[in-house]
């Protein structure tokens, strides 16, 4: 077999590699290079650092994505966009999208991928914005509505001044003491202290009166509780103080609220990142359809869809609702639902799901559920649910209430006994000095510094947790169970052997397919670096193959059963192409270390039996369960609680009922929408190792808070009973309390170093 | 020493302006992507 043509080229914007003078491998290619020249943007060629990507049609339902209104008429939506691999590629999608009439504003993230535009309504909408990022072959995807503003980073701010501020005045005052001070700067200094603690108590300790008075009205008592009190006491002290012309506690109070609202921005940093990673959701369901009339075919709105009525599908169109195929064979991709990316025959009497998209073919489907009874829309209710849900508390959460109870108990004990000995304004010192060091900032930042660690830490590795809670629910989890397709393996098909001409031939009658099989022999033709033939008289036959004429040679490329197609000439078999599934590389290792760990570890997948027990084998798992419906992976999971906790990996819709069973659901970040909304965690790259750091995080942070929770307490205790005994003024309050707080910090800061110690103990 | 009468307040004063710049700052966003102005510079416009 001898090559036709020899002149090989490079896609300019794909930079695949491809024969003869048309150097563009396919028609997107060619546009989206058009349309970045035309936009005078070519210095991006020049430019990047990685090839561009092959364009693709723009799905999905963009009309329902929300945008928010901006004063002078314009508004805005923010876009995730996926593909941003260098600088250039958020250069060159900035730039077109701000020379697009209408928009006036771009903003791209190259960290996130968050996209910010605000354009005009009158004369664009959300979906042109979006086309106008697909066509040059970067992935849009809309991003649930977005978070209200949130003022801690102010609060914060403010209270971090006037505590600076504040100690400046109190350590003149304190050094007063042994040096002496005339008294009308002794008292210019108290109400300057009193001056800056106001708007310390008033603006930024609001939220804590807030979350105290939520608590309270509904019978619970939270941390807020406590730290209200601390905060109202030593301000109410503070006035009392000024006006009598006495020592008063306000750079204590000043120090609490400063550190607890860091305390606070840290947790919400982690966790607004972790909202992010799983947000990101495509709304796939497209917003009008084809319906058969007695005379025709017109377009309607999916809304005046009814049950019974006809839709045609053709090639790219997405079923708008749910039916049976009554007319019509096509390959049809249901991933939305399944979460499997191999395409399965749709015919007559099939059932398609709505948002499944047409591969190849056209179907005519009798309309059998709509709008909010569809599969896809019932999803995404119970997906709205399960994010709603409540978090688990915090540990410390617990524990306030009796903490409340004995500080507030021993004050006015001790109060008590201080009054009778030596009289009232002895004992009402006692009882505040008591509040004071015993106030709940020890506690209060020991878990939320341990865990925002841990949670930064983790995402640093590759798992995004939503909440600390579920951290620290996976360091008890002594079971984890994966899903094979696309947890475990990639999920999507891949060249496992074949010849270098037979995959050049057989990629070049691919060249422009979107068949997921098309695109594995492409990939592996691009890894080889082989240039494509180009083919002409190309011919798509939906179930059936790819034909094409190389050079006079009529070729056609066939399924040759399962995980293999045959490339022919005539009806001579050139030649086979074996493709499958691959585990991730690092599987056997991941596997290995999490037994190291005292973790077992089993594949659950709906696979069959033979193909599951062979790679569990492989990977050296505990155990492997093959052929499970989802309602068995749920069962399989319910059962296994009952030996403790349970984490389950997985991706699919079929993996959704595990996920809301474990303790720990993680869902790959390549997996369905609903699987990562409705887990715990996501993993933010396809492999394994992350979920190993999520173990040693997990642990690792336990061992922090639970340090950090028992130096909390010994410093509270040792503090309160030399309150109690008189020994505290507001000087030796206004040093310890830093140090405890420094203490808390310390213990947090261990948890990197610790995890990367555990994930090398296990290896 | 009288001066520390003036001076403390015209501290504070100055003190308050930054402390409104940073806020007015917080509130148009300039916090909430601290990651990509560092790579920005290095794209020429």
């Amino acid at each position: 077999m001898s090559a036709v043509s020899t002149q090989v080229g490079r896609c300019p914007h794909c930079d695949l590699a491809v024969e003869g003078d048309d150097a563009f491998c396919c028609h997107g290619c060619e546009l989206a290079y058009a349309l970045v020249h035309d936009a005078g943007l070519g210095d991006y060629y020049t430019r990047r650092d990685v090839a561009g990507q092959r364009p693709e049609q723009l799905k999905g339902a963009w009309e329902a994505v929300p945008t928010r209104s901006e004063d002078n008429g314009s508004c805005s939506v923010t876009l995730q966009v996926d593909g941003l691999r260098c600088a250039s590629c958020t250069w060159v999608v900035e730039h077109l999208l701000a020379q697009t009439d209408g928009i006036d504003d771009v903003t791209v993230s190259y960290a996130t991928g968050r996209t910010h535009v605000r354009f005009d309504p009158q004369s664009l909408t959300t979906r042109q914005v979006a086309s106008v990022i697909a066509s040059i072959g970067y992935a849009p995807r809309p991003v649930g509505a977005a978070e209200p503003w949130d003022d801690t980073l102010i609060r914060m701010g403010v209270a971090a001044f006037c505590t600076a501020n504040l100690m400046l005045l109190t350590i003149s005052l304190y050094a007063g003491w042994s040096d002496g001070m005339a008294p009308r700067f002794q008292s210019m200094f108290r109400w300057g202290s009193l001056a800056l603690a106001t708007p310390i108590a008033l603006y930024s300790a609001a939220p804590f009166f807030s979350g105290a008075w939520r608590g309270l009205r509904v019978a619970r008592v939270g941390m807020d509780v406590p730290i209200a009190l601390a905060v109202g006491v030593l301000y109410t002290h503070g006035i009392a103080q000024t006006l009598l012309g006495a020592e008063a506690y306000l750079d204590s109070l000043g120090m609490l609220v400063t550190l607890l609202l860091t305390g606070r921005l840290l947790e919400k940093r982690g966790r607004r990142a972790a909202a992010d990673a799983a947000s990101a959701i495509a709304a796939s369901l497209p917003m009008t359809a084809r319906r058969r009339t007695a005379t025709g075919v017109e377009d309607v709105a999916i809304a005046e869809l009814c049950v019974g009525d006809v839709v045609e599908l053709g090639l790219g169109d997405e079923a708008p609702a749910d039916g049976t195929v009554i007319q019509g064979t096509a390959d049809v991709q249901m991933a939305i639902v399944t979460g499997e990316s191999a395409p399965m025959q749709a015919r007559t009497g099939s059932e398609i799901v709505a948002g499944a998209s047409i591969l190849q073919g056209a179907l005519a489907v009798a309309v059998d559920r709509v709008g909010e009874d569809t599969v896809a829309m019932r999803m995404a209710a119970a997906v709205r649910d399960a994010t709603d849900r409540p978090m688990p508390e915090h540990p410390t959460d617990r524990l306030a209430p009796w903490f409340t109870v004995v500080t507030v108990g021993i004050a006015l004990a001790a109060g008590a006994v201080w009054t009778a000995l030596s009289g009232l304004h002895t004992g009402i010192e006692v009882t505040v000095a008591v509040l004071v060091v015993a106030c709940p900032c020890a506690l209060g930042l020991s878990v939320p510094l341990a865990v925002a660690s841990g949670l930064g830490a983790v995402a640093r590795r590759g798992v995004v947790f939503r909440d600390g809670g579920r951290l620290l629910t996976l360091a008890s989890v002594k079971t984890l169970l994966m899903d094979k397709t696309g947890t475990v393996t990639q999920g999507t098909p891949v060249v496992l052997t074949a010849d270098n001409e037979i995959l050049r031939l057989a990629a070049g009658l691919e060249r422009s397919s979107r068949h997921p099989i098309a695109k594995a022999l492409l990939a592996e033709a691009a890894r080889r670096e082989l240039p494509l033939p180009l083919m002409t008289d190309r011919n798509e036959t939906p179930g059936v193959g790819v034909s094409g004429n190389y050079g006079g040679r009529l070729l056609h490329l066939q399924s040759g059963g399962a995980g293999r197609v045959v490339l022919c000439e005539g009806t001579e078999v050139l030649g086979t192409i074996e493709l499958g599934d691959r585990a991730h590389p690092d599987a056997r290792k991941s596997v290995q270390q999490l037994q190291n760990a005292g973790v077992s570890v089993a594949l659950l997948s709906g696979d069959n039996a033979a193909v599951t027990e062979a790679m569990g084998s492989d990977l050296g798992a505990d155990q492997a369960t093959g052929g499970a419906t989802p309602e068995q992976k749920g069962a399989v999971i319910r059962a296994a609680r009952l030996n403790g906790h349970v984490a389950f990996v997985g991706d699919g819709l079929n993996d959704s009922e595990a996920l809301a069973a474990a303790d720990v659901g993680f869902a790959m970040h390549t997996g369905v929408t609903s699987a990562v909304l409705l887990s715990d965690a996501v993993v933010t790259t396809s492999a394994l190792r992350p979920i190993v750091a999520a173990f040693a995080g997990a642990r690792a942070t336990q061992d922090a808070v639970r340090t950090n929770m028992r130096r909390a307490f010994t410093y509270n205790i040792l503090a309160v009973v030399a309150a109690s005994f008189g020994l505290i003024n507001p000087l030796i309050a206004a040093i310890l309390m830093p140090l405890s707080s420094a203490w808390m910090v310390w213990g947090a800061m261990s948890v990197d170093r610790r995890i990367t110690h555990l994930e090398d103990t296990w290896t | 020493m009288d001066i520390v009468i003036v001076l403390i307040p015209i501290a504070l004063a100055l003190g308050a302006v930054f402390a409104v710049l940073f806020a007015i700052a917080a509130r148009s966003g300039q916090f909430e992507d601290l990651d990509d102005p560092a790579t920005r510079m290095l794209q020429e416009d």
